[in-house]
């Protein structure tokens, strides 16, 4: 434990979504850490809607849901938990009125997609309103998540014992998540259809979990990028250590 | 997090951690059980529904020396693991 030495490898990366492979870890550790990224990590998202007209065909409390649920991006060293923007809307049919559409009075906190559809306006129908973003956790509600797909599986090793069988049964031997061969090559499953007998027709294989090694598939709504997901994530962990630590030391 | 000692012995802790989740205790209970004169530790906690107390409690037994210097010793132990980690992530 005290010999803390962790070997982290990036085996996909893009803004929104990564597999990240962590050596080092404890079981016990890396779940804190996925469920710090989808409960802890705190993002913006709108809580107080004041209509100034509503002639649409919902009612502004379904409205109101739907503004919740548009992910809006959060510079966290400027804000902390409890803060607010306000945002206002004003579209009046015939349209659609998309997130995009979404005034804010803090460019820093503005939609993350322009393309989530609100509500489709008729002739003659309008909605026009003001709302307030607060920052908060998904502890607090499911809409502040910024991880919405998070989860880790086991490295897999895969070792080859030797030639299958002349008269065996060519049996298919389907796996998920990451491999490492015994050259020590890191291997997405996809590469060969989530089908270890196509990557080796023919061989006897084992297959074992790498102790303390865990794949993260991290997905996020676009309020944060992955990496300032993780490292928020390890943050709040380590602020609850320190202040258990100084509680404890009174 | 507010702390509330239930019962305090010369070798036994039982200490009321009030809004934490298993997120943090398991972290918590997997670096105690890995310092040095823990001779046990683990927490309990009840979900919402079932009323009462929800708020998780942690057990750490010492084999010598006082349990909370256990649990200060653990929780530095962790925050050597999150720098480590969190330095790991940045070079990545």
């Amino acid at each position: 434990m005290s010999d803390a030495d962790f070997d982290v490898q990036y085996i996909e990366r893009d803004d929104r979504s990564a597999r990240v492979l962590i050596r080092g870890l404890t079981p016990a550790f890396a779940n804190g850490i996925r469920r710090a990224m989808i409960a802890d990590v705190p993002t913006f998202s709108i809580d107080t809607v004041r209509f100034v007209e509503n002639s649409s065909v919902m009612f502004d409390e379904m409205i109101g849901l739907r503004l919740g649920l548009v992910p809006l991006t959060t510079p966290l060293d400027e804000f902390e938990v409890g803060d607010e923007v306000t945002l206002a809307l004003d579209v009046e049919g015939p349209a659609t009125a998309y997130s995009g559409d979404i005034e804010t009075s803090e460019p820093m906190v503005e939609p993350a997609d322009d393309n989530v559809p609100i509500i489709e306006l008729k002739e003659g129908q309008r909605i026009e309103l003001e709302a307030d973003a607060v920052l908060d956790t998904g502890k607090e509600h499911a809409k502040h998540q910024g991880g919405v797909s998070v989860g880790y599986r086991h490295l897999q090793h895969v070792t080859v014992d030797g030639d299958r069988g002349e008269f065996d049964e060519d049996e298919t031997n389907v796996l998920r998540g990451v491999i490492e061969t015994e050259d020590g090559d890191i291997v997405p499953t996809a590469a060969f259809d989530h089908d270890l007998s196509e990557k080796y027709p023919g061989k006897e294989l084992t297959v074992e979990d790498v102790p303390g090694a865990f794949v993260f598939h991290i997905e996020t709504d676009g309020s944060l990028s992955v990496e300032e997901l993780l490292l928020r994530a390890i943050d709040t962990i380590e602020e609850r250590a320190d202040e258990l630590h100084t509680k404890v030391s009174v | 997090m507010e702390l509330r000692v239930i019962e305090k012995t010369e070798e036994e802790l039982r200490l009321e951690i009030a809004g934490e989740d298993h997120t943090f205790m398991n972290v918590l209970k997997g670096a105690l059980l890995e310092t040095d004169d823990v001779a046990a530790a683990t927490y309990d906690v009840n979900p919402e529904q079932s009323g009462g107390q929800t708020d998780p409690i942690l057990t750490v037994k010492t084999e010598s020396g006082d349990p909370l210097d256990a649990v200060g010793t653990a929780t530095e132990a962790i925050n050597e693991k999150t720098t480590a980690l969190a330095d790991a992530v940045k070079a990545a």
